[in-house]
């Protein structure tokens, strides 16, 4: 903050110091969250509520395969070691240190980009097909939209590399690294979310659901 | 405040290097290039698809067979990804991402300065272009979806034969909703919200600029995929379409569920830059208590979309899931659950009628004070009107299950919640009465208004209670009462609000007086017409009829008739209403610059509105509602129609 107060720097699309210009930006990220949030809670009410009624008997994976938890957690501790990384590099820079910025953002990117990649093999090797049951589909897009999660995480992390290294980001100007790391905050909350999940809620509780003769459901198109 | 928030020209900031001319990539994109691209990226897309698709296999025999579902919906990913390439949606992130940040002469290229008319067919980030260009989508999606209805109508109304196929009738069911439901979300908070907020509150544009311009263009992006579902089929049960008849329906709905999943993030947007931009941008001395009453039905709006939106678009998402990639979300065969769907439906589903309600009756509010020149009745109840609703509207969806078998243990509760939110709603007409009450009023269009929606409203709202009621809606649920009911709230509430505010806010947005005599003529033909049409669809609905048919019993012709009699009395008052508009826009009477003499900041600048609103930004001493004090102001009522003479009132 002290930097800010002795010549503050100004944006030069609208006059105002880059500080305040920050505030405003903060509190769309905020609300990006939020609005992000209510879609991940979307899906996770969709798995909890199929788990729960286990409709005619059709939540368990046909073959008997549940996704293995570790990939989930392992996904999980990489993003959050990336996130912490980031938020080191974010205190460096306030500091007054860009080096450090530079070097936690290159790391941090790299990491999300690996875990990026984890989870398209995660999505590529489950131990089932997406179609199978309710538990594979929701599984499935859970896994998916943290895929959809990471590839845009690694990319705004990597801007900030791009961004600091060329002098956009810098010791009087830093905010726009605290964005992109509350931003990776919350992805961590959303795929930890993923995790517990996947990992708490296998078999239904409903182990007597009703059943119904199977049906095929016409098609016209 | 020390001087480090003082603004400074931009023009004396130190700038970034420029990359070519102003403007850059946007120089070259405009709606042409935009919609080309969409086109070609869809054919392409569909061509792949085609290409790569797997042949069919027996192995899934239970799953949804797949048909052309990948091709299609391939097509409608690569017409959204195309519009935006071709608008120029993704130069600013690409920009931003290499570093390349845009000068002050970018800035305002791409505000549209010295572009002429051009401007509304760029994504152009000035919030009083895209305020235009929502004003006119709402229009546009309003006559579509107008002329729906009068076919809709129009069978209903002629009982001896059969005027369209049943599932062209059916289309013209779901596709009416969809697109009204749209037009209506949109039709406040896109004009006048994007128009007006800013400058009501003293800031010189949005917080998030292209990303107004990215939600404005998102919208324009989601259209085409709903009316080519017409074509592919049609959206045949309803504008809800319950699973699992979405499943089942032809590739058509697809493009249902593509202007849904965009729509919603076009809505996301807006809602945050609308929430940050009234937060943030507020001018000094703008303290929540004395912030215009229109601005917080617009936060209220926002956040109810913010929160909400996302479940609808995962209802579709997840939809959109079970036809291209089998999964089985909501197919019961295999595990799925339709209930799943209707409550992510219905989050949103319900909440959503007061974000189309929210901000015109904010709007009401604000112009009767002006009309009737005195404070807002209990400013603080509004406040907690508008906060009452947006709280609960949270836990009411479900009654629009009670018959579903969801969860009858619920349907109690949720009856109880529904009720309570009467309340907080409540508060919003008496706020209106009792502005009005001993108030002299000067009856002009907007203000007319005011009383043919509070009729509206005490109409829809007491229907809506006695639906909400568990052993009512056994008897009343999906009959022609429950459509009557929530026309009265969307269309008697919500639609005729909506003219208020465009009546109430056309001079500062057009810089010329809208043709009272022709637009009240329109406006209160389009009123009785509204009156007879569902007013006499209660008696259907009472008598029994079902909605969503086209065939009947003869014993429900009687109220049919009068009803397709209202409807078409409603469209000759609309169509006199938008030639009112339309003539007024082009060449009505040149308005001043506050013509009713409202002490609000925006009648505080001059028609048409310069680039950055205010010169010097304004200072804000008072609230607005300072009518009938012994003011300071008087002066300035007196010099009413005189353009030169104008003062800042509150500065
Ligand atoms: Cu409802």
């Amino acid at each position: 903050m002290s930097t800010a107060a002795a010549d503050p720097v100004l944006s030069p699309t609208t006059g105002e110091p880059v500080a305040v210009v920050a505030r405003r930006n903060r509190l769309g990220i905020w609300l990006c969250i939020v609005s992000d949030a209510a879609g991940t809670v979307s899906l996770l009410i969709a798995y909890a509520y199929l788990w729960s009624l286990n409709v005619n008997g059709g939540w368990a994976p046909k073959k008997g395969a549940w996704a293995p938890d570790w990939l989930f957690w392992a996904i999980v501790l990489g993003m959050v070691v990336a996130c912490a990384l980031l938020w080191w590099g974010v205190k460096s820079v306030f500091a007054g240190h860009r080096e450090g910025l530079v070097v936690a953002a290159t790391l941090s990117s790299l990491l999300l980009l690996a875990m990026f990649i984890l989870q398209i093999w995660q999505l590529a090797t489950f131990p089932f097909d997406i179609s199978e049951s309710s538990y594979t589909s929701a599984t499935f897009w859970l896994a998916l939209s943290n895929a959809f999660h990471l590839s845009l995480g690694s990319l705004l992390v990597l801007a900030v590399v791009n961004r600091t290294r060329a002098g956009k980001i810098g010791v009087d100007n830093p905010f726009q690294s605290r964005l992109v790391a509350m931003w990776i905050t919350w992805l961590c909350a959303a795929a930890l979310l993923g995790a517990i999940f996947t990992t708490a809620m296998k078999d239904s509780p409903n182990t007597d659901p009703p059943a119904f003769q199977s049906f095929t459901q016409p098609h016209t198109s | 405040m020390s001087s480090a928030t003082e603004v400074m020209r931009p023009e004396e900031v130190p700038q970034p290097k420029q990359y070519g001319k102003p403007g850059g990539f946007l120089r070259h994109t405009n709606i042409i290039t935009g919609t080309v691209s969409g086109i070609v990226l869809a054919a392409i897309a569909y061509l792949v698809a085609g290409a790569l698709r797997p042949p069919p296999s027996d192995e899934n025999a239970l799953a949804l067979p797949v048909g052309l579902d990948p091709q299609f919906a391939a097509m409608y990913i690569g017409w959204t990804i195309g519009l935006l390439l071709g608008i120029g949606a993704f130069d600013g992130p690409l920009r931003w991402f290499l570093g390349h940040d845009l000068t002050h002469e970018d800035a305002e290229y791409m505000a549209g300065a010295g572009q002429g008319k051009w401007r509304y067919f760029k994504y152009t980030t000035d919030h009083k272009v895209v305020g235009k260009q929502y004003l006119v989508m709402s229009l546009v999606l309003l006559g579509v979806g107008g002329t729906l209805a009068m076919m809709i109508r129009t069978e209903l109304g002629i009982t001896w034969m059969e005027v369209f196929n049943p599932n062209v009738y059916n289309s013209i069911i779901g596709t009416h909703g969809m697109v009204m439901v749209i037009a209506m979300i949109i039709v406040v908070s896109g004009p006048i919200g994007n128009f007006i907020v800013p400058i009501m509150i003293g800031a010189r544009d949005m917080a998030f600029p292209r990303l107004n311009a990215l939600s404005f263009w998102l919208l324009f992006a989601a259209v085409p995929p709903l009316v080519s579902s017409l074509f592919l089929g049609g959206i045949r049960d309803g504008w809800s379409v319950y699973q699992p008849l979405n499943s089942q329906a032809p590739v058509g709905m697809l493009g249902y569920q593509t202007t849904i999943i965009v729509f919603a993030f076009s809505t996301g947007i807006a809602s945050v830059n609308l929430i940050t931009t009234i937060v943030t941008m507020r001018a000094r001395g703008m303290t929540w208590s004395r912030v215009p009453i229109f601005v917080y039905g617009i936060i209220g709006s926002s956040v109810m979309g913010l929160i909400w939106f996302p479940m609808f678009q995962y209802s579709q998402i997840l939809s959109w899931s079970d036809r291209v990639l089998q999964s089985n979300f909501f197919n019961p065969a295999q595990g799925g659950s339709v209930w799943l769907y209707e409550n992510l439906f219905w989050l949103l589903g319900h909440p959503e009628v007061y974000v189309i309600v929210i901000p015109g009756t904010a709007a009401l509010m604000e112009l009767t004070t002006v009309f009737v020149r005195k404070p807002l009745f209990s400013y603080k109840l509004a406040i907690a009107g508008i906060f009452g609703v947006v709280g609960i509207s949270g836990i009411v969806w479900a009654h629009h299950m009670y018959m579903t078998g969801f969860a009858p243990s619920a349907n109690y509760p949720f009856m109880l919640s529904t009720e309570l939110i009467s309340i907080p709603f409540g508060f919003l007409v008496l706020v209106l009465l009792g502005t009005i009450w001993r108030g002299k009023v000067w009856t002009r269009l907007p203000m007319m208004a005011v009383y043919a929606v509070v009729w509206n409203k005490v109409v829809g709202g007491i229907t809506g209670v006695w639906l909400s009621d568990v052993p009512v809606d056994q008897y009343m649920h999906g009959s022609m009462f429950v459509v009557a009911h929530f026309h009265f709230m969307l269309m008697g509430a919500a639609l005729f609000s909506a003219i208020a505010a465009i009546a109430y806010w056309f001079p500062k947005m057009t810089g010329r007086y809208l043709n009272e005599r022709i637009g009240s003529i329109g406006f209160w033909v389009a009123f009785a017409g509204f009156q007879l049409c569902f007013g006499s669809m209660f008696f259907a609905g009472l008598q029994g009829m079902p909605r969503r048919v086209l065939q009947f019993d003869n014993a429900f012709n009687l109220s049919n008739w009068l009803s397709t009699i209202g409807a078409y009395t409603i469209g000759i008052g609309t169509v006199i209403f938008l030639y009112a508009i339309i003539t007024s826009w082009r060449g009505g009477q040149t308005a001043p610059m506050n013509p009713w003499a409202a002490q609000t900041l925006e009648w505080t600048v001059p028609n048409p509105v310069p680039l950055e609103n205010f010169k010097v930004l304004p200072v804000v001493t008072t609230d607005p509602y300072n009518y009938g004090v012994p003011d300071p102001y008087a002066s300035q009522v007196a010099d009413v129609g005189d353009e030169t003479s104008q003062k800042v009132s509150v500065s």
